[in-house]
């Protein structure tokens, strides 16, 4: 080892006295051997050279690490896209399913000719659900020559919204809130998905056809309504007016919200206020930890009301986590749910193997589709800018999204429309059921076939 | 004696010499040196990137420079300073949407200027408030009684109340146009780094200022043991009311800045690690220095950054997308690893390592 280190030593010396040489500065002195000498003498132990050589080890890595890490940015050859996913933050528990799904989706993409023979690279940064931290990171991406980004929560995705369209930045998230789906106000938001809120309008519309009537006061008194979700997320609270709207529209009696929080592992004090208002249904619009604990609590307590969830609280773990006290409860998943029998799942299984073989099926969920689902509605979005001859963010937006009539990507997502007064990508949304710890379809509720007045003139936006 | 260099050792005769900012040339050029670098350098050649990267130092060094004044100056712990960030970034907000200010004062781009002092002021009395319980707790208690403000003012009121104001769901926009200083509209970040930079060079003027008068001798005073402090006349609890007050009154200027930077705000922005981490910044940086917060502010940021472009010169290698994908939690790991082994290695902050080299060159070549 220490033979090494003396060779290393040499060679970093001999490396600064040509670059000195080179500049017309003085050489320093080569005392390898003679600082052998001295420490093998005088202490008969290599360990305090050994110490200074591993410390000069480690300044040389590190700056050859950040150069490198700075002339990656200077490759120009490919198209670059950035991703903003959480893994460590407060939505990490669906977050990190949906990253690995980004990344899937981009293997295969590349895999399958790019966008029009050019190869996509992928620069995905984890900035923990910190909003400050968001920022700079987007203002990397766009160093970094990035054409599109993949964002991540409704928070950070709503407060760049004003940049992004400044900056023509087509932003594809996995916030679903219905405030970016008004390409007045925020043109380069997009998403592979059915907003929030008529996800939420669709699913209590679905509990008013098929449950309210079997219940033993139907037709004697309102059906009553209770939403619980963390007051401070943007995310959770995105719905909640189109969720008040829908539910006076259907009769219903909404009770006070109940604030839980996205960390929440006991929320019996919430369930106990919302015995007070006897609810009928609870609306959830936490992620799946949280509503898995609410789910536990509203049971152990015998709150007796239906529930339904957002759909970041509705997937393969939640029957894994609430156990029984998930039987029966609906919601709207936005795509399928991994392994479901939809044409591209097959592609979604295979690259799940393939790339991220650490992660066993069982435990991937439906988020890694979502991720496939905005990669594969980018990436022919830009496949389509790429024909027309502009790949820049504009013609992304105006070539690509804004040109797709009901493209299937094959992900049990409803066909994709854009246009460029509306970006909400369909009126019909799947509520599904857990039932003996399995997903079923309960009704796909058609809103824009039910309400097409308050679907073009009064829901867009909110 | 020399008026280019200090000799070695200190010949301080009077306090005003002793205090005084720029006592030699030879700082006055450094320091005329670093303005020109912050001012000139800086905006010319760097790019959006970086400039963001400065802003969010600015807005760390705004936020933590009113927990230095409590924790480091006056000894009073709060971990709940990010709820008078939120006040003042709440404040102004609301003054620049729903205020009906004349249409001068908009065309002048003066709303905005006064939207910040009204929000600096409205902090900083909201700080008092939750500061009253100094008057009879300290240590421990005192840190719970701080985290009430958290939790009551963004957990309970922010979210509950004001932002629902107006009806627009909880995150605000500001359309564009809307925040103007003067003739300036604060839209790209090279213009927000001007407003940081002011806005930061004010308040550290201010606080320096402070510190070296009457209050801030009182502050310290009180720091080192309370009872001392009041046993030789100073009213303690006037005092430690000041203290919170002007915390407050710097962190509402950070909430107001804040706003600048995004265009947007919801409570989700200031949540309770937010306070925690202002704790961290003034620990890592050194408790007791205006330096300390500064150094505090610049490694908390850009370490963060550092890390993430190592990680991305591995990108391009097979196994290094691996880890550019499967462990970008490695990053948060390797944060936690540099804090511990900064604390282990250098307790006082980086402050303290700033001193120790100053020392070196002052008592040179004596430095024994």
């Amino acid at each position: 080892m220490v033979e090494w280190l003396i060779a290393l030593n040499h060679l970093t010396n001999k490396l600064f006295n040509e670059f000195s040489k080179a500049k017309g500065g003085d050489k320093i002195v080569d005392r390898t051997e003679d600082q052998l000498k001295f420490y093998s003498l005088k202490k008969g132990k290599e360990i305090m050279f050994a110490k200074n050589i591993w410390s000069k080890i480690f300044v040389h890595l590190f700056v050859v690490v950040l150069i490198a890490g700075f002339s990656s940015m200077a490759n120009a050859a490919t198209i670059k896209v950035g991703a903003l996913n959480d893994m460590t933050g407060a939505t990490s528990d669906v977050g990190k399913d949906y990253a690995l799904g980004i990344s899937d989706a981009i293997h295969y993409v590349n895999d399958n000719g790019g966008i029009n023979g050019k190869e996509i690279k992928l620069y995905q940064f984890d900035y923990g659900y910190r909003i400050p931290e968001a920022l700079t990171k987007y203002k990397l991406f766009k160093r970094l020559n990035c054409v599109a980004v993949l964002g991540w929560g409704t928070g950070d995705t709503e407060a760049l919204s004003p940049t992004v369209t400044r900056d023509k930045m087509p932003y594809v998230s996995a916030s679903y809130s219905a405030h970016l789906t008004d390409p007045k106000k925020t043109p380069y938001n997009l998403f592979a998905a059915v907003d929030y809120s008529t996800n939420a309008r669709a699913a209590i519309t679905a509990w008013f056809d098929k449950k309210w009537p079997k219940n033993k006061d139907y037709g004697k008194r309102k059906p009553r309504l209770v939403c619980s979700y963390m007051f401070a997320s943007p995310y959770c609270s995105a719905p909640i007016k189109a969720i008040k709207d829908q539910a006076k529209l259907l009769g219903f009696e909404i009770g006070p919200d109940q604030s839980v929080s996205l960390f929440a592992i006991d929320t019996k004090s919430q369930i106990l206020a919302m015995k007070e208002f006897k609810p009928d249904l609870v609306w959830h619009g936490n992620t799946v930890m949280s509503v898995a604990a609410t789910l536990r609590d509203a049971y152990a307590l015998g709150l007796g009301a239906d529930h339904i969830v957002d759909n970041w609280g509705f997937d393969e773990n939640l029957p894994k986590l609430a156990g029984k006290a998930s039987e029966g409860v609906m919601g709207a998943t936005v795509c399928a749910f991994f392994g479901e029998n939809v044409p591209m799942m097959d592609k979604v299984v295979e690259y799940a193997k393939k790339y991220n073989p650490g992660v066993p099926l069982e435990e991937r969920l439906n988020h890694t589709v979502q991720g496939w689902a905005n990669v594969l509605a980018l990436s022919e979005a830009m496949k389509r800018a790429d024909k027309a001859g502009d790949l820049s963010g504009e013609s992304i937006l105006k070539n690509g999204f804004e040109t797709m009539r009901n493209f299937d990507i094959g992900l049990g997502v409803p066909p994709l429309n854009y246009t460029s007064t509306d970006h909400r990508i369909s009126g019909r949304v799947p509520i599904y059921e857990v039932k003996d710890g399995k997903f079923q379809v309960v009704e796909v509720v058609d809103l824009k076939g039910r309400w097409p007045e308050k679907w073009a003139n009064e829901w867009l936006g909110w | 004696m020399s008026t280019t260099w200090l000799p070695c050792g200190v010949y301080h005769q009077d306090y005003k010499h002793d205090q005084g900012w720029w006592q030699t040339k030879f700082i006055k050029t450094k320091m005329i040196l670093l303005f020109v670098v912050l001012f000139i350098v800086i905006p010319v050649f760097a790019d959006s990137y970086s400039l963001s990267v400065c802003n969010q130092i600015g807005y760390t060094i705004l936020g933590a420079l009113g927990v230095q004044l409590l924790i480091g100056f006056c000894g009073q712990i709060t971990l709940g300073h990010a709820a008078f960030l939120a006040v003042g970034a709440y404040t102004s907000t609301l003054l620049i949407l729903d205020f009906p200010w004349p249409k001068f004062m908009m065309d002048f781009g003066i709303a905005y200027p006064i939207s910040i002092l009204i929000a600096a002021f409205a902090a900083g009395l909201w700080s008092v408030l939750f500061g009253l319980p100094c008057a009879r707790v300290k240590g421990f208690y005192l840190i719970l009684t701080t985290m009430a403000a958290q939790f009551i003012t963004v957990d309970f009121l922010i979210t509950g109340y004001v932002s629902q104001i107006g009806g627009r769901g909880q995150a605000f926009s500001l359309p564009p146009g809307t925040i103007k200083v003067g003739p300036w509209i604060i839209d790209s970040d090279i213009k927000v780094y001007f407003m940081m930079l002011v806005l930061v060079t004010g308040c550290v003027i201010m606080v320096a200022n402070l510190i070296r008068s009457r209050i801030g001798r009182a502050w310290i005073a009180i720091r080192d043991n309370d009872i001392s402090a009041e046993v030789m006349g100073i009213n303690v609890i006037k005092y430690k009311f000041s203290a919170f007050f002007v915390a407050g009154f710097i962190g509402g200027i950070a909430g107001a800045f804040w706003i600048s930077n995004l265009a947007a705000i919801s409570p989700e922005h200031f949540p309770w690690f937010w306070s925690l981490w202002l704790v961290g910044v003034i620990l890592i940086g050194g408790v007791g220095s205006i330096h300390g917060t500064i150094f505090g502010s610049i490694f908390m940021v850009v370490v963060m950054e550092v890390l993430q472009l190592t990680v991305m010169g591995f990108v391009d290698t097979s196994w290094g997308e691996r880890l550019f994908t499967d462990f970008l939690f490695l990053k948060e790991a390797a944060f936690g690893l540099a804090i511990c082994v900064f604390m282990i290695f250098e307790p006082k902050g980086l402050a303290y390592r700033w001193w120790q080299m100053k020392n070196y060159f002052n008592l040179w070549p004596f430095s024994y």
